[in-house]
C-alpha cells in the first residue's frame, strides 16, 4: 500500500481543515526492509518498545510513529518525554506533554488508567469486547521516551515503581480500548524497567546496541543465538535496526526520518487541524511555562 | 565420504599418475546402491512384463521376454547409478556447461554467417551494452553470483556441514538475488536440521566461504522443517536515508503563523546560573536505597540473570 495516493490532499486553508485523514487503523510507514520493500508497523492494539544505543535513532522512530498519529484526526497524544526535546516539537499537538515532572507523569498515567477503566465499562455495558474503527471515541497514544528517566532516575523508588505498575497496567489492558503505547529506552535491562513490563511489549525494534546481550534484551532473550544481534549494525548508519513485528521474526529495516523542519511542519498542521476541529484546545499549560 | 574434503571441486583425485574418477569406498558403496538396484528391478519389471507378456504370447516367451526386458533396465539404472557421482557433477555445473555451450555455438555460428568485423561488432554489442549500463550490468552479476554462492554453498555443506550417515548433502534449490545479496533455498536431507545450522560458527563459515559480510539462516516457511532459506548479505541496502511520506500529507498553503507556545528566557542555561543548594529529602519519602545488592551485578559482558527472570 502506498500511503501518498490514497490520500486526498485538504482543500485551501480558508476551509476548515479535515486533517490529512490518516487512520492510526492504517499501519506507520516504518522505514524499508533490506530487501527494499516498505515496512509498516500496524500500531493498532499494539504497543511497541524501542531500544539501542545513544543516538541510535530511538526518538526518530517515535518521531515517525508520533507523526502519523498526529495527523490522525482522532487520536489523541500523550507524550512523555524527560528529555523534552525529542518529543517536544509535538507539544502544542499533544493533549499532555509531559516533560522531566515525574509526578505530573503519574498524574497523567493515572487519567490515562482511569479513561481506560471507563471505557472497558462502556464497553462491556454495551455487549462489546474491543473497539473499532470510527468508533465513540477515539485512540489515545501514550508515547514515552526514555522511559529509564522516570523509572529509573527521578524521583524516589516509590515514585518509581508506582510508574512502572501504572505503565504496566495501560501496556497489559489498553489495547483493546485503543491506548497504544510506544516507548523508547536506550537498555532495557531488569534495574531499570521491570521485566514484567518489558515483555508485555508485542513489536520491538532494537536500533544498534553496545553487544550481543543487550540486543537480547530488547529483542527478548534468544534471538542472539539464532542470529540476530543488532551488535551487528554499523554505528555510522542510525536508524537501522531489527524489527519484531508482524512475522515474529526480527527484520533488518532502516526507519523513515524526519528532519526538525519537517516534524515542525508536520506538527504546526497537525496543531491546526485538531485546534479547528476541537481536538486540542490552544493549550494553558504553554501560557504557564512561559509565565 | 569423510574424505571429501580432500576431493578437488570435481568430484575426482589424482593420485599416483593414475587417474581416480571416483575414490573407492564411494565407488564401492555406488556399486553396492546399483547392484542391489539392478536386482530390485530385474524381478519386479521382470514380473510385470512377464505377466502382461504372457497375455499375448506363450508363457514361457513371454516369461524370457520380462527375463530380458528386466535384465535390460536393470542394466541402464545399474550404469546410472554407478556413474551417478560423475554425472551429478554435470548436473551441478549445467548452467555453466549450457552458458559454454552457447557462447562456442553463437560464436562458430556467428562467424560463419558475417565477416569478422560484424562479428566483433554484434559481440562488442551483446558484451558491451549490458555492461555499459549500470542496471543491467548488476543484474548480471547479480545473477553471477547467484551462480557462484551454490558452488560455494555445496563446498561448504560437503566439507564441514554434518551430514547423515550416508553422505547425502542437503539438496540447494533455486538462488535469486536480492538487494542485499542472495537468498538461497535448501532441502535438508534426513539427518541434518536447522539447529546443526544455526550452531555456533557455522553461519560464520559459510559467511567466509561464500565471500560474503553476513549469512543468516531460517525456515522458508511454516510447512516443512526440510525448507530452509539462506540469506547472504554482501552489500548494505539500508545506508541512505529513507526520507519519510509523513511531510507529504500537509498541504502547501497552510498558513504560515501557526501557533506555537511562547518562547522561554534564556535563564540558567549555564553552570553558574545554576545555584549549589542541599537537596532536602522529603521526610515522609523513605531513603533511597541501592536497588538490588551488588553480589548479582551485571558481569563483564553486561549479562544479568535478571533480565531473563
Ligand atoms: N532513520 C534515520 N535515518 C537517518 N538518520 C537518522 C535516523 N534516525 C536517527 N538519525 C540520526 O541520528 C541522530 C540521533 O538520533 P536519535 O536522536 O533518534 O537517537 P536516540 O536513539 O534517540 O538517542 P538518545 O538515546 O541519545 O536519545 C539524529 O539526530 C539523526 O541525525
Ligand atoms: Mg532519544
Amino acid at each position: 500500500m502506498d500511503l501518498t495516493d490514497t490520500i486526498e490532499l485538504p482543500t485551501p486553508a480558508d476551509t476548515v481543515p479535515v486533517g490529512a485523514g490518516l487512520s492510526i487503523f492504517d499501519p506507520v510507514f516504518l522505514g524499508i526492509d533490506e530487501f527494499g520493500h516498505p515496512a509498516y508497523l500496524p500500531m493498532i492494539y499494539r504497543n511497541i518498545l524501542i531500544g539501542g544505543e545513544p543516538g541510535a535513532g530511538k526518538s526518530s522512530l517515535l518521531n515517525t510513529i508520533v507523526g502519523h498519529a498526529a495527523l490522525c484526526p482522532d487520536v489523541r497524544l500523550c507524550l512523555l518525554d524527560g528529555k523534552q526535546v525529542e518529543l517536544g516539537l509535538w507539544k502544542d499537538a499533544a493533549d499532555v506533554f509531559v516533560g522531566p515532572d515525574i509526578d505530573h507523569a503519574i498524574r497523567t498515567l493515572r487519567r490515562v488508567q482511569t479513561v481506560m477503566d471507563n471505557r472497558y465499562a462502556f464497553l462491556l455495558s454495551h455487549r462489546r469486547r474491543k473497539i473499532g474503527p470510527n468508533d465513540l471515541f477515539g485512540q489515545i497514544l501514550v508515547a514515552c521516551d526514555e522511559i529509564a528517566y522516570f523509572s529509573a532516575t527521578a524521583g524516589d523508588k516509590k515514585d518509581q515503581d508506582l510508574f512502572a505498575a501504572l505503565l504496566r497496567d495501560i501496556v497489559a489492558r489498553g489495547r483493546a480500548v485503543g491506548i497504544i503505547v510506544a516507548a523508547a529506552t536506550q537498555r532495557p535491562s531488569s534495574d531499570i524497567i521491570p521485566p514484567s513490563l518489558r515483555d508485555l511489549f508485542a513489536w520491538r525494534f532494537a536500533g544498534r546496541c553496545t553487544n550481543d546481550v543487550s540486543s537480547d534484551i530488547v529483542l527478548g532473550h534468544g534471538w542472539y543465538a539464532r542470529g540476530f544481534s543488532s551488535n551487528s549494525i554499523d554505528p555510522n548508519n542510525q536508524g537501522e535496526g531489527y524489527l519484531i513485528a508482524e512475522g515474529g521474526i526480527p527484520n533488518r529495516v532502516k526507519a523513515a526520518y524526519m528532519t526538525d523542519a519537517d516534524i515542525i511542519r508536520v506538527a504546526d498542521y497537525a496543531t491546526w487541524t485538531r485546534r479547528r476541529s476541537g481536538l486540542v484546545a490552544p493549550a494553558e499549560s504553554a501560557v504557564k511555562v512561559a509565565a | 565420504m569423510s574424505k571429501s574434503s580432500q576431493r578437488s571441486p570435481f568430484g575426482w583425485s589424482n593420485r599416483g599418475g593414475q587417474v581416480t574418477v571416483i575414490e573407492a569406498p564411494v565407488a564401492r558403496s555406488y556399486r553396492r546402491r546399483a547392484t542391489i538396484a539392478f536386482w530390485v528391478t530385474l524381478g519386479v519389471v521382470g514380473l510385470l512384463a512377464a505377466t502382461v507378456a504372457s497375455e499375448y504370447m506363450h508363457p514361457i516367451l513371454g516369461g524370457l521376454l520380462g527375463v530380458v526386458l528386466g535384465a535390460v533396465l536393470g542394466a541402464v539404472l545399474f550404469a546410472l547409478i554407478v556413474a551417478w557421482p560423475v554425472l551429478r557433477v554435470f548436473w551441478h555445473w549445467l548452467p555453466e556447461i549450457l552458458l559454454g555451450l552457447a557462447t562456442v555455438y553463437g560464436w562458430t555460428t556467428l562467424m560463419q554467417s558475417t565477416p569478422l568485423w560484424g562479428s566483433l561488432l554484434i559481440v562488442a554489442l551483446v558484451v558491451g551494452v549490458p555492461a555499459a549500463i549500470a542496471p543491467t550490468r548488476r543484474r548480471v552479476m547479480a545473477w553471477a553470483w547467484c551462480l557462484i554462492v551454490r558452488h560455494r554453498l555445496r563446498l561448504c555443506f560437503a566439507a564441514f556441514i554434518a551430514t547423515n550417515r550416508h553422505g547425502s548433502l542437503p539438496l540447494i534449490l533455486l538462488a535469486k538475488p536480492t538487494p542485499a545479496g542472495e537468498r538461497v533455498w535448501v532441502w535438508l536431507r534426513p539427518g541434518l536440521s536447522l539447529r546443526d545450522l544455526e550452531q555456533d560458527g557455522q553461519m560464520q563459515k559459510l559467511a567466509v566461504a561464500c565471500w560474503a559480510n553476513e549469512v543468516r539462516v531460517m525456515r522458508a516457511g511454516r510447512k516443512y522443517a526440510a525448507f530452509i532459506r539462506l540469506d547472504i548479505t554482501r552489500r548494505e541496502p539500508l545506508a541512505h536515508t529513507v526520507v519519510s511520506p509523513l511531510p507529504d500529507y500537509v498541504p502547501t498553503d497552510i498558513p504560515a503563523n501557526a501557533p506555537t507556545s511562547p518562547g522561554m528566557p534564556p535563564v540558567g542555561l549555564d553552570l553558574p546560573d545554576v545555584p549549589d543548594v542541599t537537596v532536602i529529602a522529603s521526610p515522609d519519602a523513605p531513603r533511597q536505597r541501592k536497588p538490588r545488592n551488588p553480589t548479582t551485578a551485571a558481569s563483564p559482558n553486561g549479562f544479568d540473570p535478571s533480565d531473563y527472570a
